[in-house]
């Protein structure tokens, strides 16, 4: 049984925006990246498969079980943590944390206080005085509390330091270890490529690609800077296979895919005078998708 | 039961204002019946001095402004209007908080179903203006009971206090219905204050012409003191409707807000 089953899930609005035909599946225990540019369509597949909204066609299923029919009884198995979090200002942290756990049917309350303690976060305070980036571990909290099997998290990173991000992911290794699956949204890629197995990335609401992340990231392509001492001939390594040709002054980069050898001709061609061949990050490779229609 | 709680403390500080309101207006308005009372000639002859429309638009009725019902049928209307912002308020309010304050998506993605939401929510705002009606009648009749020159129908006087009820919980129905409808209710007061008032004018202006079917389109008209006082019942025609409304607007509210997609904000 998967963790996410996503098959031809279709949302259209009255204008452009939405999602067409997404399909994706997210195995269990699986930490699965969910990738593309603001308003590419991840919330709107994330709400789908919260039955936040409801699909035009097409279906998901969660554990099985299709999101919309059996929305409620999946739910006590979701953790869910929104990019941006507003709760019941006038309450205080613990008395949301309490009110949260309440819809489930287990005793929370030492788990709130382990995580609230590893997120430094101050439970007496109310919810009106916090900052964002305070507000933002009351949402951690809120979603980790009742130890869910899946956690989604839609652009969870916003809001926290780099310290209190990197606690924020160690406790979702800690979660995944115990065998939680974790869809984890984002449009920063660096956070993604530390976190995630699989990958989905997806434009104007198509999904373009799934990935693992080792795949594209080594298999695929190289990224090559050369020095030249003499003037470059851009049309030389033009060839197929390269992307994101650049040339600055007397250095040529780009990225390869393809074999390496022929590319390694290419260049024994020419003199050159430095030559650098490095693994590309994902961001690199991901606006090479992004930009290849255009 | 959790949500139901949550709900009835997140009213508790609306249904204390709301309800002393009601109850300081009470008191005050029939603090002012002695007066009324000693000298009825005086006033009598007052009141017959005002346009004859504008004592029926505000249900004036000179013959009886006098008796303790009489008196208590008038300054009523003015008790429904205070009770209906209260109520309207409140419906309005239940279903679009989650919304302005973006609490939506909290809710909704807890293990609970679309139908379990809103029945908690209108129980305990249900629940709201059972409180500020059974505070209403006790202050109410131990008002009446002090101020009473000569004896007067108690039945007829609580068949009266209790449409209060009856016209709350219509507007909360409609209040629901409305913050269902519209996709994001910016602010709740002129919503519901723009809706009151028009149903109140739309009465008085019934009032004035003395037009019958124009009553249908008011709560505030479904339940004449003066009838009430007459023939010691309601006038079931009108309860029907108003109970026929009130089914209607709150089943179309489940059946629109199960189906409503919650967008992000």
């Amino acid at each position: 049984m998967k963790a996410i089953e996503i098959n031809k899930l279709t949302k259209t609005y009255g204008n452009n925006r939405g999602i067409t035909d997404v399909s994706f599946s997210v195995e269990q225990g699986e930490i699965f990246g969910f990738i593309g540019p603001n308003g590419a369509g991840k919330s709107t597949t994330i709400r789908t498969l919260l039955s936040l909204i409801y699909p035009t066609s097409g279906n998901a299923k969660i554990f099985g079980k299709d999101c919309i029919q059996f929305a409620p009884e999946i739910k006590k198995e979701i953790g869910y943590l929104p990019s941006e979090v507003f709760y019941y200002d006038n309450m205080k942290v613990m008395d949301l944390l309490k009110y949260s756990a309440s819809f489930y049917k287990k005793d929370c309350t030492s788990r709130i206080k382990d995580l609230a303690e590893v997120m430094q976060l101050d439970l007496t305070k109310k919810i009106d005085d916090l900052s964002l980036g305070n507000k933002k571990k009351v949402g951690i909290v809120q979603g980790l509390l009742h130890e869910p099997k899946l956690i989604i998290l839609d652009e969870p990173t916003s809001g926290l330091d780099p310290l209190m991000q990197q606690k924020f992911f160690d406790l979702l290794i800690e979660e995944n270890k115990k065998g939680a699956t974790i869809l984890f949204s984002s449009h920063i890629l660096s956070e993604v490529q530390r976190l995630c197995d699989r990958v989905a990335i997806i434009k104007e609401g198509r999904i373009v690609k799934v990935e693992k992340i080792s795949t594209l990231k080594e298999n695929n392509y190289k990224k090559f800077k050369i020095e030249m001492p003499s003037k470059i001939d851009k049309q030389h390594f033009n060839i197929s296979g390269v992307n994101n040709l650049e040339v600055k002054d007397q250095t040529v980069s780009f990225l390869f895919k393809g074999n390496i050898n022929s590319m390694m001709n290419k260049i024994a061609e020419v003199e050159i005078s430095n030559l650098w061949v490095e693994e590309p990050d994902l961001e690199e490779i991901f606006m090479h998708y992004y930009e290849k229609e255009d | 039961m959790n949500m139901y709680l949550h709900e009835l403390k997140a009213y508790r500080k609306s249904t204390f204002i709301w309800t002393s309101s009601i109850l300081v207006l009470v008191v005050l308005l029939f603090s002012m019946f002695p007066s009324f009372a000693r000298e009825a000639d005086e006033v009598k002859k007052l009141l017959e001095g005002f346009p004859e429309a504008l004592r029926k638009a505000v249900g004036l009725e000179v013959e009886s402004i006098t008796s303790l019902l009489g008196f208590y049928s008038y300054v009523f209307f003015y008790i429904t209007l205070c009770g209906a912002i209260q109520a309207m308020n409140l419906g309005t309010s239940i279903v679009s908080k989650e919304v302005r304050e973006k609490t939506a998506d909290f809710l909704l993605t807890k293990p609970v179903t679309r139908t379990q939401i809103i029945t908690s929510k209108l129980l305990a705002a249900f629940t709201s203006l059972v409180i500020t009606n059974i505070a209403f009648l006790i202050v109410a009749i131990t008002m009446a009971s002090y101020d009473k020159t000569e004896s007067f129908s108690l039945s007829q006087f609580i068949l009266i206090s209790i449409t209060l009820f009856f016209i709350q919980i219509m507007f909360m129905s409609l209040g629901v219905f409305l913050s269902v409808v519209l996709r994001k209710v910016k602010a709740v007061l002129p919503i519901s204050l723009g809706t009151v008032f028009a149903f109140f004018f739309i009465g008085m202006f019934g009032a004035t012409t003395g037009d019958e079917k124009v009553r249908y389109m008011t709560p505030f008209k479904y339940f004449e003191p003066s009838y009430i006082i007459k023939n010691s019942t309601y006038e079931w025609s009108y309860i029907f409707i108003g109970l026929g409304f009130v089914l209607l607007a709150i089943g179309l509210s489940y059946y629109i807000y199960g189906k409503k997609d919650i967008q992000a904000v």
